[in-house]
């Protein structure tokens, strides 16, 4: 089990690593995200990496307006672990390496980094939805 | 020329002796945390609700960092315009140092994370949840500001409670600390600024924080504005640890089995590169 998610991890540091990722968290702005734009991608799971000050999400699949690319790692950026809980009913365990997921997200402006803002995450298997806006904590009646 | 030079020498001595024995080390201050009493407990209970875990209302923010912007002088005023303009090309100006504090009042201004409120005898204490550093005390026990500034990200807090709304007046705020109206525009406040606060439960579950900020480095004039936080009424969730340097770094086994943590290698540009 452990040699099985240190081969995922050192497959996903591979695949991010050749897809050029920019440390986007440590710019700590959302603009480097084309938020006019959607993308979306299917793949598997290669890492969710549950950290402050931002959680990411790197998936190893075929984005939709990107297919001539073929499959590639990419790296969705979401908020921080508390705010994921409570904005997006996240749990630190709400997908696991290798599940088939489909992400909605925004792409970086720098068209060459395959990474992206997290919008939309449906666990294929369950169909179970997670949503990654911390503006949506805001709308009325709240609980 | 040689006598006079001992002359004057005798008599600054002669005047620094006297002076000494009038600025003789005063008596060290009377203690400023006394154990509190049973009373000072029960007196917190008196205080309004402010538990549970505040959001910010990042929409807010978001408004006012366009309609309500700071005074800044003519000199700062460019440089945010070139700010916003470089944000919105998408390079974002970098104006908090990696895991340090947003620092006063920043943290009220821009942040994007929950914080919680407590009580205790003589104090009131801000803790935020993206990094443990983010943390405010407030001291309501009466004492002063510090004779001798000890600048901080935070400052030095005092307040006191007029009915349901806590004025707190911060001075000793480092001068790096940032005054930021969004996360990529805001420059340092260069020293000597002044905050003061009113905070009270505008509505049962909504927090306003209304700040008065005095920076005559970087405003033409003191300026006011309002940040709104609110908190999910059911209260079912809590304050969750956050270690900001977490995120620079990766899971893994040493050489004997344990876990600890690798830094993950970045390139200058802040790229991944791969692991040795």
């Amino acid at each position: 089990m452990t040699k099985r998610l240190k081969t995922m991890g050192a497959l996903a540091v591979a695949g991010v690593l050749a897809a050029g990722i920019a440390s986007v968290w440590a710019h700590h702005s959302a603009t480097m995200f084309d938020h006019a734009t959607t993308m979306t991608i299917n793949g598997e799971v290669v890492e969710l990496r549950w950290v402050n000050p931002h959680v990411s999400l790197s998936v190893n699949g075929v984005v939709k307006e990107r297919a001539e690319d073929g499959p590639a790692v990419w790296v969705m950026e979401m908020t921080s672990p508390g705010n994921l809980v409570r904005a997006g009913g996240w749990r630190r365990d709400a997908v696991t390496p290798g599940e088939k997921v489909e992400v909605v997200f925004s792409p970086l402006r720098d068209s060459a980094s395959k990474g992206g803002a997290l919008k939309k995450l449906t666990v294929v298997a369950t169909g179970e939805v997670f949503t990654a806006n911390i503006r949506e904590q805001e709308r009325p009646g709240l609980e | 020329m040689r006598s006079r030079l001992l002359a004057t020498m005798f008599v600054m001595l002669a005047s620094a002796a006297t002076a000494d024995a009038q600025n003789a080390p005063k008596k060290p201050p009377a203690i400023i945390n006394p154990p509190p009493t049973a009373q000072d407990y029960a007196d917190l209970a008196k205080l309004p609700d402010w538990s549970g875990v505040w959001n910010p209302k990042i929409t807010d923010q978001d408004a006012q960092a366009r309609t309500n912007p700071p005074p800044w002088n003519e000199k700062v005023a460019k440089e945010a315009e070139k700010m916003w303009a470089e944000e919105k090309a998408g390079r974002p100006k970098l104006i908090f140092y990696g895991c340090f504090p947003e620092a006063h009042p920043s943290w009220m201004l821009v942040t994007h994370n929950a914080m919680e409120i407590l009580f205790t005898p003589g104090r009131v204490t801000m803790l935020g949840e993206s990094d443990g550093n983010r943390l405010r005390r407030i001291y309501t026990d009466g004492r002063p500001h510090p004779d001798t500034p000890d600048p901080t990200f935070h400052g030095h807090s005092i307040g006191h409670w007029e009915g349901d709304t806590l004025v707190v007046d911060t001075v000793d705020i480092l001068p790096q600390a940032p005054l930021a109206i969004s996360e990529a525009v805001g420059v340092p406040n260069d020293g000597d600024m002044r905050v003061t606060e009113r905070i009270y439960l505008a509505e049962k579950d909504i927090l306003h924080v209304e700040l008065e900020i005095t920076a005559p480095k970087i405003f033409t004039k003191p300026w006011k504005t309002t940040r709104i936080f609110f908190r999910q009424r059911a209260r079912k969730f809590d304050i969750v640890e956050g270690v900001c340097q977490q995120g620079e770094y990766r899971e893994a086994k040493d050489e004997n089995g344990h876990h600890i943590f690798v830094p993950i290698e970045k390139t200058e540009w802040g790229n991944l590169v791969a692991p040795k």
